[in-house]
């Protein structure tokens, strides 16, 4: 007589390992370069030097944060680093006229989400690449920062409330280092749990599915650029109070740094892919990374050339190592 | 090409004698439905009328416009003329949104699956149970549990993304989804071209089950022996328009591979 029997359950590890491959290899990355640099400096590992890693971290973090949302879409916000260097100039341009900070900080998050949203406008509802839009706004407001500010760097003068943002500490910890764990925990628990998070995830996995069971695919996209936008101009708002001044050339190659960080915390390029862990995480590698070999007496021109190619290097170890192919043992047999 | 010269016969949907349901007023009743994307008529004028607890093979050539068709009525797109009427009252789909709060429901021939989103994730997709703001993960998992044991679907992880799921598992996730949300139209485009011999035995379990509920079922198929398992009226498309309707009771699978290759229309 035939006998049928089922199939055994994968085992759960597998199945953890291999849902999890992009970030359970940028975690070992970070954990690589800071065993790294706590072996080859002094210095590295020491509590104010880690403090300052993460105040420095702090911008491109929150804006990193949004980026994955943006990316998760199959978009791309390219004009991040001049929504920021805007944002920066202009609050600068505020204070200094003496109108209270609390009221800035509020009207440039306004300023910031509106950017954000035509972004997502001219995206979502125009049909237009992101890619082509965003280029298009790295350009313009960049170029509106240089044109308010003349191109010179603007003090701010008398606003302690304001400094605090980007120079105080809570229990020891940089405030901007807060907001940014803030930003990422929120980003977290909507990108997983939340019926936003999902909507965002299954527009980008498959737009016309989306569309198709009654999301609102559109509003959708838009609403990701302006999240970008509100990060942008927190970003900025706590670079002014850090530096205590605004400037048109503030945040340059701030783009790339933080498509860097995303793109190594294992989010796809092409959308439905991402975690805000991973995120994190890819943003801290390149932190540590630029910190380190500093502390090391290396050129800093040279940390350009590592930073891009540990980019590289990790992101070739994720496609072709920790693929969801990928087993324990049996990596070698293709 | 055909499409130049149109048929006025076919265009009113002549051909064969049309069944006729004398007292029972039709759920979903198209009249006149066109569609043109750019220089291709994909609908040249499409009368049908969906009853009650009926299931309606849909059948034709590729490129018949039976998808367009069916997209129509799922509000997927929307016709550049002609009216739609469900239950008695005209109605005009702005999006899909519309038609699945009509409790019109579709098994798409593309699955419409979100690839990164896990078995449950997606047999709630655009209807996710929250609970406040947040998703209530453990109901959804303990009901796509029932839903799939209902339809006897097996797929032991349920938490497992769908990209890792075979086609078969995936069809079947599909009709799940579109079955299980007490629709009142179904529309299924292949539902079973992917599946193997017990799975299609239990979707058309399922369509005879939803049928005696009282739920309209649409079936797109190419395969004629299954029609004949579940249908109680056959429709055929011919390059956009619908030129036959046979009862199943009157029909056999000579007549209707005749009518879907259009040899009537040659001679």
């Amino acid at each position: 007589m035939t006998t049928y029997t089922e199939r055994a359950k994968g085992s759960p590890a597998a199945d953890f390992f291999s849902e999890h491959a992009q970030v359970l290899s940028i975690a070992f990355f970070f954990l690589a370069c800071v065993l790294f640099f706590s072996a080859t400096t002094d210095t590295f590992m020491t509590l104010g030097n880690i403090l300052n890693v993460i105040r420095q971290a702090a911008p491109i973090l929150i804006v990193a944060v949004a980026m994955t949302f943006v990316i998760i879409t199959g978009g791309i916000d390219l004009s991040v680093g001049s929504q920021v260097a805007l944002v920066n100039a202009v609050a600068a341009i505020i204070l200094a006229m003496g109108y209270p900070w609390p009221l800035v900080v509020l009207v440039m998050l306004a300023f910031g989400a509106l950017v954000g949203f035509l972004h997502g406008w001219f995206t979502a509802y125009q049909g237009i690449p992101a890619f082509i839009v965003t280029l298009a706004g790295l350009s313009i407001l960049r170029g509106f920062a240089l044109y308010l500010t003349q191109g010179y760097s603007i003090p701010i003068k008398d606003a302690p409330g304001f400094f605090a943002l980007g120079r105080g500490a809570l229990f020891g910890v940089p405030v901007p280092a807060l907001i940014a764990v803030a930003a990422a925990v929120i980003g977290y628990v909507v990108i997983k749990s939340t019926k936003y998070g999902r909507q965002v995830v299954a527009v980008g996995s498959n737009m016309e599915a989306a569309r198709r069971v009654g999301m609102p695919a559109k509003w959708i996209i838009a609403s990701v650029y302006l999240i970008s936008g509100l990060a942008c101009a927190l970003a900025g708002l706590l670079i002014a109070a850090r530096l205590g001044s605004g400037s048109s050339n503030a945040a340059v190659g701030f783009e790339l740094q933080v498509i860097a960080a995303v793109v190594l915390g294992g989010t796809s390029l092409m959308g439905g892919r991402g975690t805000i862990l991973g995120t994190v995480l890819g943003t801290l590698t390149i932190a540590v990374i630029g910190n380190g070999l500093i502390l090391m007496h290396i050129s800093p021109f040279f940390t350009q050339i590592v930073t891009g190619a540990i980019i590289l290097i990790a992101i070739w170890l994720n496609t072709r190592i920790f693929t969801a192919n990928f087993r324990f043992g049996a990596g070698r047999n293709r | 090409m055909v499409v130049d010269r149109q048929n006025i016969e076919a265009v009113t949907g002549v051909g064969g004698a049309s069944p006729s349901r004398a007292g029972v007023a039709p759920r979903v009743s198209l009249k006149g439905i066109r569609k043109t994307f750019g220089s291709h008529q994909a609908l040249r004028g499409v009368d049908l009328d969906i009853f009650p607890g009926e299931c309606l093979g849909l059948v034709g050539d590729n490129a018949a416009g039976k998808s367009t068709l069916t997209k129509i009525i799922s509000g997927t797109y929307i016709p550049d003329d002609g009216t739609i009427t469900v239950e008695g009252q005209a109605v005009r789909f702005s999006g899909p949104a519309d038609a699945r709060n009509l409790n019109i429901e579709m098994v798409f021939q593309d699955l419409s699956l979100c690839d990164h989103i896990d078995v449950v994730g997606n047999l709630f997709l655009g209807r996710e149970i929250s609970k406040g703001p947040f998703l209530d993960t453990g109901t959804m998992l303990a009901e796509a549990r029932k839903m799939l044991d209902a339809l006897e679907i097996r797929i032991p992880r349920l938490t497992a993304r769908v990209e890792k799921l075979s086609g078969g598992q995936r069809q079947a996730i599909a009709i799940a989804r579109a079955a299980s949300f007490n629709p009142k139209v179904l529309i299924m485009d292949e539902p079973t071209s992917a599946l193997a011999v017990a799975e299609v035995e239990a979707v058309l379990a399922l369509i005879n089950r939803v049928k005696a509920k009282g739920v309209s079922v649409i079936l797109i198929t190419h395969r004629l022996q299954d029609l004949f398992r579940v249908c109680d009226r056959i429709a055929v498309m011919y390059e956009g328009t619908k030129v036959a309707e046979r009862d199943i009771g009157k029909t056999d699978l000579e007549d209707l591979v005749r009518l879907i290759v259009g040899e009537g229309a040659k001679q």
